[in-house]
């Protein structure tokens, strides 16, 4: 009896001594998966890595709580991604000595485009300018931003520059490799047009010359029929014969687009929070997809 | 040629000659009130608007009108801000929000 009080005292001790430990824990938060995994190689559990965007949001358009931004306001780092990725950064106030763009180095590779077009009323149509921002799809990119992020937890002393220079030239060694796995896998592509159900793949499209036409579809859904329609047009504009689904969608939204023709390729691109870390094992399974993709469009 | 001009179509090189105009809306405290601003991202005043104050669990405290020079201004005293405010501001064609938390409110309080 008297072991067991001492063993419950001693476990509550230990579950003390953790939670301690665990409140003084640096934490970091990011606004992408990429990033995600990026902190969390350099950082190697040195501080909690958060991504408070809950899992079914896109986290381009999350709308945080008052709560969350509170959280966010105390932690010891916040990176972004910049090139306008997640608007609500835009819509409070971060502490500006705690915050890191990730791709600040980079303003000018971004690619510019031409995203929404209405009218009010009976005013004339126009078009809001923006940028694409999925920058980490472009693996040289993403090593850029990986530095970024090396750079910044080193400065403020959240990781040593002699614990991290090491953990960054490794990560960076993996991306390189990547980037020269998909210079060959869709280097041979014989100007096969693709379709994606959103516009997410220009920094790919840029890196390996993808012809890549882009679809407003919400992602992992069923189209409508709308929408369909309209895929059956840009495919006779585009003679295009694949389609690149940024998650998967149910059976029947495949058979469909195969149906026209296409052959279809989840191609996850590592924004959301999918509730596990994942960039270089997961970008390698898509970009072998999409070759394999390719290679059937070819054969058939 | 074709890849080419595919993924020129991705890449506008230079500025979209459209007018480009998206609601943008800051609110700054001075521990007395919290000042609420709003304009069009091409500079353009909002001169009509509603603004609504909402409290941490989305309930609405106050709704008010822009002034013609785009700016509102919300009494702190006027609404319980224990648990920050949530500013949104919809002109009709365009909303936006921000966002003030109880720590901006403690940090211009000197608290």
């Amino acid at each position: 009896m008297r072991s067991l009080k001492r063993f419950l005292a001693f476990a509550m001790i230990m579950i003390s001594v953790n939670a301690a430990l665990a409140q003084d824990r640096p934490r970091v938060i990011v606004v992408n998966q990429a990033l995600q995994y990026f902190a969390e190689r350099l950082l190697d559990g040195t501080a909690d890595v958060a991504f408070p965007v809950p899992e079914n949001v896109d986290p381009s358009f999350w709308r945080p709580s008052i709560t969350d931004i509170s959280t966010i306001q105390s932690a010891d780092l916040i990176l972004l991604n910049g090139a306008g990725f997640a608007t609500w950064i835009d819509r409070v106030s971060l502490p500006r000595s705690r915050v890191v763009n990730t791709t600040a180095a980079i303003e000018d590779q971004f690619i510019v485009t031409e995203s929404i077009t209405h009218s009010h009323g009976s005013g004339d149509e126009h078009s809001h300018e923006g940028l694409a921002s999925y920058t980490w799809l472009d693996p040289t990119l993403a090593i850029a931003q990986a530095e970024a992020i090396a750079a910044a937890v080193v400065a403020r002393d959240l990781a040593s520059a002699e614990d991290v220079e090491p953990r960054l030239a490794e990560l960076r060694s993996e991306l390189m490799a990547m980037d020269q796995m998909a210079q060959i896998a869709l280097g041979e592509l014989d100007g096969i047009e693709m379709i994606a159900t959103h516009p997410r793949y220009q920094y790919l499209a840029r890196r390996y010359s993808l012809p890549v036409t882009s679809l407003e579809w919400e992602a992992g859904a069923m189209p409508t029929a709308e929408e369909l329609a309209d895929l059956e047009n840009l495919i006779a504009e585009t003679g295009a014969k694949l389609m690149i689904w940024e998650a998967t969608p149910p059976e029947a939204a495949l058979a469909a687009t195969q149906s026209l023709g296409l052959q279809n390729v989840v191609f996850a691109p590592l924004a959301r929070n999918s509730g596990q870390s994942a960039f270089v094992t997961s970008m390698d399974a898509s970009i072998k997809s999409l070759a394999d993709a390719v290679e059937t469009v070819q054969g058939d | 040629m074709i890849r080419a001009l595919a993924f020129a179509s991705l890449v506008v090189a230079a500025p979209v000659g459209a007018a480009a105009h998206q609601l943008v809306v800051f609110a700054s405290v001075d521990c007395e009130a919290v000042t609420i601003e709003a304009k069009f991202s091409n500079g353009r005043v909002t001169q009509k608007g509603d603004v609504r104050v909402l409290d941490g669990e989305n309930n609405l405290l106050k709704t008010l009108q822009l002034e013609s020079d785009g700016t509102a201004l919300v009494p702190l005293d006027s609404v319980d801000h224990s648990g920050g405010l949530l500013i949104e501001v919809d002109t009709g064609h365009h909303d936006n929000y921000w966002i003030v938390t109880p720590e901006d409110i403690a940090r211009k309080c000197g608290s």
